[in-house]
């Protein structure tokens, strides 16, 4: 055993140093693309790939961001064009996981210069990420069985309500329902399917997805929402204040001519506006704290919704 | 009841609880629930061509990457392992045990994150999965090297050393490629569970032209509110393991031979033996 090591020892130092010149080439190369692509300026805005805004985003979360043939459509996407097209430039969409978005990782480490995640603008995200100016209201909805006696958050202690990992959705049922067993999803997907095979009584999540998923199935319902006065950013890098400063004004120029209205009327079929003062009504009175002024304003809202 | 009648009737029995079994649980399966969810013949239709051309092509490559990294530094690792230089045994001792024991999908999150906050610099997404799955992979690949290594009779070694070959040579042109011979059945389990490995890819982001099998299915999955894509993604991932299988037990029949066991040419190994 000693003596064999001994004779091993060198084809180890022939070895090392060749894995070593790979490892070296790999790293150079990458530096390399990485120095290129730090050079891609737009108006003072710095890019990580030239000529394109790369947007970070978690598939899918219909109608705000999914797949349709070979390419990302949404919501979401086409107000990112907006943006990419005010800039000269063409979007690419990078799926990764939520929790790296809302964290703030992908746009620290360079994966990528927005998220568009269909993002709820919450005080913690905010120390991560920049957001722009919010641009759109959602509300937190509850759906459950078509056949269930749920209504609302009084009638869920005891059952088991799903939520999605690193949502606002899940932060809310754990604060406002103490007694329920909340079951933890990674995607949107797997938590509706929990819901139609019975794997839980009910799901919390923003109310975008829910009603789209609800309206194409017939054996769920949504029954109530919760007017959390949640709002949709576009994130950017800490700093990143040229960035989003432009988001900021493509977004309201946008608002102001009418090419906001017609991307929410292609994805949501109802021009916003008719029910967002009540809404926004709601959400203040919920901010101020009252969680029993919850289950009145619940019907009216979800009557808005429906419309 | 003769010995071998009640062995024929025991066999009888167990056949009848195993038929009984699988006619229970397909009584007790909600076809129809089940057809619907994973047989959806529409919503499988439209994941062609796409989940052949890119999510399998790409798993294909992405494991191809990773276990060409992975074998080149797990060889290294192993003669590290082997060496009487005590920090080079430490060294591939450390980064074994680290790395085997982490989770893969650390793995890539620390090269997905991690790499480029510690150094700054963001390296090629190809680059990145190669890297995790590599580190991974070699962890693996250096113990089964070093097994393998171990395994080769000393006598090969005095032979070739009395022949006047030098140790280096020794190890190139006679120990290692015996003990890639022995090796081979677990090197392609490390190959198979690489291809495997290759799903957490995702954590380091891709667009849908870099998606792989098992985040091409979660997606259609999610998409398509159905678990067919589930269902093809795994029989896409059986495309590649199963014919794999196949080409290892084909090499090890072929290869086996000259191994130990029976000399290509006898007495040639045996004279430098104990």
């Amino acid at each position: 055993m000693e003596r064999r090591s001994r004779r091993i020892f060198h084809p180890a130092v022939v070895l090392a140093p060749a894995l070593a010149l790979t490892l070296a080439a790999c790293g150079g190369d990458s530096e390399g693309a990485g120095t290129d692509s730090g050079a891609a300026t737009v108006d003072g805005i710095e890019l990580i790939a030239e000529g394109t805004l790369t947007t970070c985003t978690h598939l899918p979360y219909e109608p705000f961001q999914f797949r349709e043939g070979d390419e990302v459509v949404g919501f979401d996407v086409d107000l990112v064009d907006l943006v990419a097209e005010d800039l000269g430039v063409e979007q690419a969409i990078i799926d990764t996981p939520f929790d790296t978005i809302q964290s703030g990782a992908d746009l620290d480490t360079g994966k990528c210069d927005v998220a568009a995640a269909a993002m709820t603008i919450t005080p913690e995200r905010d120390e991560n990420i920049d957001f722009s100016d919010p641009y759109f209201d959602a509300n937190q909805a509850l759906m459950v069985p078509a056949d269930s006696d749920v209504a609302g958050l009084d009638d869920l202690s005891g059952l088991r309500v799903a939520v999605q990992a690193s949502t606002t959705g899940k932060d809310y049922a754990e604060e406002n329902i103490a007694d329920a067993e909340l079951v933890t999803y990674e995607d949107s997907g797997l938590l509706t399917a929990a819901v139609q095979t019975g794997e839980v009584d009910a799901a919390i999540n923003d109310n975008g997805i829910l009603y789209d998923f609800a309206a194409n199935n017939d054996d769920v319902v949504v029954v109530t929402e919760f007017p959390t006065g949640d709002q949709y950013g576009l994130g950017v890098q800490s700093d990143n204040d040229v960035l989003r400063e432009r988001i900021n004004e493509v977004l309201a120029a946008a608002q102001e001519d009418g090419r906001y209205d017609a991307i929410y009327e292609k994805w949501f079929g109802t021009v916003p506006g008719d029910s967002e003062d009540a809404d926004s009504d709601d959400a203040e009175g919920d901010d101020a704290g009252a969680d029993e002024t919850d289950e009145e304003s619940e019907v009216e809202s979800t009557e808005t919704s429906e419309n | 009841m003769s010995k071998r009648q009640r062995a024929r009737l025991f066999r009888g029995v167990q056949y009848l609880i195993l038929i009984a079994a699988l006619v229970a649980l397909a009584l007790a399966a909600d076809w129809g629930q089940i057809q619907r969810a994973f047989f959806n013949m529409e919503v499988a239709a439209n994941l062609f061509p796409s989940v052949i051309t890119v999510a399998l092509g790409n798993t294909i490559f992405y494991s191809v990457l990773g276990f060409g990294l992975g074998l080149g530094l797990g060889l290294v690792l192993a003669l590290m392992r082997l060496s009487s230089v005590g920090p080079y045994r430490w060294i591939a001792g450390i980064y074994i045990e680290f790395f085997r024991g982490l989770p893969a999908m650390l793995v890539f999150l620390a090269v997905g994150v991690g790499i480029p906050y510690a150094f700054d610099t963001r390296l090629d997404r190809n680059v990145q999965v190669m890297v995790a799955l590599g580190l991974v992979g070699a962890a693996y690949i250096a113990e089964t090297i070093r097994a393998g290594i171990q395994a080769v009779p000393k006598g090969q070694i005095e032979a070739a050393r009395s022949l006047g070959m030098s140790p280096a040579r020794t190890m190139i042109t006679v120990i290692i490629p015996q003990a890639f011979r022995i090796i081979l059945p677990p090197l392609t389990n490390e190959l198979i569970l690489l291809t495997k490995d290759s799903s957490l890819a995702f954590f380091l982001g891709s667009t849908l032209a870099q998606q792989e099998l098992a985040q091409f299915g979660r997606e259609a999955l999610n998409t398509n509110q159905s678990m067919t894509p589930v269902l093809v993604v795994g029989l896409c991932y059986l495309i590649i393991t199963i014919p794999l299988s196949f080409v290892s037990r084909g090499l090890e029949k072929r290869f086996g031979k000259g191994v130990a066991r029976k000399p290509v040419k006898p007495g040639a190994t045996r004279s430098g033996g104990q």
